[in-house]
């Protein structure tokens, strides 16, 4: 008899097989019994600047500024028997309020650095997810690849080229002509804000990770219940070497196109609406120095056009402290975009969407071990039919519990 | 609680007639610590793909010290090298109290990084990031108690207790001290613990002798 799978729960047996005989963890250093009840944190960010966002920069895919946001992040993690445990988050940006993740956890042995995930879970791929917040981030604002605003949205389709053309730089409300008519935000290549509704399963042994998902959504548009073709798959490895290079690569692909739209598309158009994603993430930590960078390669499939529409970004960080409670940190991000041809710019081959340049200065003071406070500078480009720029002085206060 | 103020008398000398010839005394005892559940003081790991499993927090020790000590008590004070460990991000010791001019080692034997630093006022340093196997040192020149933490990991911290002087012990896990060379005469005993606070003690050593002294520290509530 012939065992049939399909190709997700695959990927997750073969995660769990390679996973089984992983690591051995050892026993407390102490005498005392391992702490049980529940655990609590939180996170309370205040980031201001005096200038607007007219060219929406800033804007996420949660329709704030980043600039100008107010953050409460209430976590939560309650272990039951069984090494079970629940966790979840609960999260308020100025009007809005979330739970990004709430989610199982099951440690199915004691000894094994194995975890499996069910529920809204967050991201697998890329390291700034499980850095976005607090001072992990070492500047205010966030990565191009998980917050700048794609002109692509998943309830509404470009017909053409063209459609595409009129909607470069318009990601804060793009709007096109085969599907939903109420103006919404578009995409960022990778959301890290909102938890998708899946599996994951996690194992570590030494120095080597690794992760894979499935879930309902991709990685620009996690899903909390099912509103589209097939499911998304995702995985990650990291290596950390010796030296203190941590490397990971990550990939993913999904669908991001949501049915209601897709039903709408016309006869004999192809059917591929799946985002594809190739990330690759470093980290060099040494002394008081930090260095990261993230690279990504962004493929959506659209039923409409021809060819894939790619996005390429990557960013470098970097952190110095050069004083207990005084740091300095630095990002430097880029995102493009695949060229196509249409009707308008004399039919030459153009940037579906128009690229971006960002800088981005940090000064940071601790006055206390968990209070941080910062000020800095971010400037902006966006290379349209014209370059268009902006700048952003801005300051933030950060707590966390 | 943290009673810096305490440690901050130390500097403050009396002037007590001991001869070195004297036969010094010995203070001995017990400290009673409230109970506390346990705990290891981490955040949920939410946006982690799994979760570390870091070691209790062992908060079972206390620090016993002389408040005021006789002038040549601070000519001669003894330095050396002692380790604050960093093991199953937790800091073994959590508790360690040294004498000024004393070199601490802080070696990293997790598989991931660790950076120790301090914000505290006096002996604030920032060791940096740096990975298993390695080993940074910290000069502890100025009395006073200064809190440890990993900037990495929010749930480490430990406690270093810097004194002027050599008269102090850490308790065991048990609660039990022992302080040996205690000068005779009559002295103020005091207790340091993160858990609450203990009244201090006037106690008199005779030379040669051994004293009890035990205390029972009293939990703070905010």
């Amino acid at each position: 008899m012939r065992l049939v799978m399909p190709r997700p729960a695959r990927l997750v047996f073969g995660l769990l097989c390679l996973a089984w005989p992983s690591t051995i963890l050892g026993q407390t250093s102490t005498d005392l019994p391992r702490p049980t009840g529940p655990l609590r944190g939180g996170e309370v960010a205040v980031t201001g600047s005096p200038r607007t966002d007219p060219l929406f920069f800033n804007y996420t895919s949660y329709e704030q500024n980043a600039l100008r946001l107010a953050r409460l992040r209430l976590l939560g993690e309650y272990r039951l028997p069984g090494r079970l445990a629940l966790l979840g988050e609960l999260r308020a940006e100025n009007t809005e309020v979330d739970i990004p993740a709430l989610f199982l956890r099951w440690r199915p042995s004691a000894r094994a650095a194995l975890h499996v995930q069910i529920g809204r879970i967050p991201p697998v791929i890329g390291a700034f997810g499980r850095r976005a917040y607090g001072p992990d981030n070492l500047v205010m604002g966030y990565p191009l690849a998980y917050q700048y605003l794609t002109s692509l949205r998943p309830d509404a389709l470009p017909a053409s080229v063209d459609d595409l053309f009129r909607m470069r730089g318009r990601g804060w409300r793009p709007s096109y002509p085969i599907g939903a008519t109420t103006a919404t935000p578009g995409l960022p290549l990778v959301s890290v804000f909102r938890g998708d509704t899946g599996v994951q399963v996690h194992w570590a042994a030494g120095r080597i990770s690794v992760a894979g998902a499935v879930t309902l959504g991709s990685s620009a548009r996690p899903r909390l219940r099912h509103a589209s073709s097939g499911p998304g798959l995702s995985g990650r490895v990291a290596v950390q070497t010796p030296a203190g290079v941590t490397v990971g690569l990550s990939g993913s692909r999904g669908p991001w196109i949501d049915r209601t739209a897709l039903d709408l598309v016309p006869a004999g158009t192809n059917d591929r609406a799946d985002q594809t994603v190739i990330g690759i993430d470093g980290e060099l930590a040494r002394g008081r120095w930090i260095l990261r960078s993230e690279l990504w390669r962004s493929s959506f499939a659209v039923p409409t056009l021809s060819s894939s529409l790619v996005a390429r970004t990557g960013f470098l960080e970097a952190r110095y402290r050069f004083h207990p409670r005084w740091q300095a940190a630095t990002r430097l991000d880029h995102l493009t975009f695949s060229t196509v041809r249409g009707s308008q710019f004399a039919g030459a081959p153009t940037p579906w969407d128009a690229p971006v340049w960002r800088v981005e200065s940090v000064l940071g003071y601790r006055p206390a071990r968990r209070l941080e406070l910062r000020a800095g500078w971010q400037h902006n480009w966006r290379m349209g039919t014209r370059t268009r720029q902006r700048g952003f002085p801005a300051v933030q206060a950060l707590f966390w519990f | 609680m943290l009673r810096a103020s305490g440690l901050a008398l130390i500097a403050l000398l009396v002037s007590l007639s001991w001869a070195p010839q004297t036969t010094p005394g010995s203070l001995r005892g017990r400290v009673v610590l409230p109970e506390v559940p346990p705990s290891h003081d981490a955040r949920p790991t939410v946006n982690a793909l799994a979760g570390s499993t870091p070691d209790p927090v062992d908060r079972r020790h206390a620090v016993v010290y002389l408040d005021a000590v006789p002038r040549r008590a601070f000519e001669a004070v003894p330095t050396r090298r002692v380790r604050m460990d960093q093991v199953r991000e937790q800091f073994v010791p959590r508790v360690l109290a040294i004498t000024v001019g004393t070199v601490v080692e802080f070696p990293n034997n997790d598989v991931t990084f660790h950076n120790v630093m301090s914000l505290a006022r006096s002996n604030a340093f920032d060791l940096g990031r740096y990975p298993r196997g390695q080993t940074r040192t910290v000069h502890f020149d100025t009395p006073g108690i200064v809190p440890i933490v990993c900037d990495i990991h929010t749930h480490m911290s430990a406690w270093v207790l810097v004194f002027s002087h050599p008269f102090f012990a850490v308790t065991d896990t048990a609660g039990r001290y022992t302080m040996a060379g205690v000068p005779p005469g009559t002295h103020t005993i005091k207790v340091w613990s993160e858990l609450g606070q203990a009244p201090d003690r006037r106690v008199t050593v005779s030379p040669g002798a051994v004293v009890d002294a035990d205390f029972r520290v009293e939990r703070i509530v905010r």
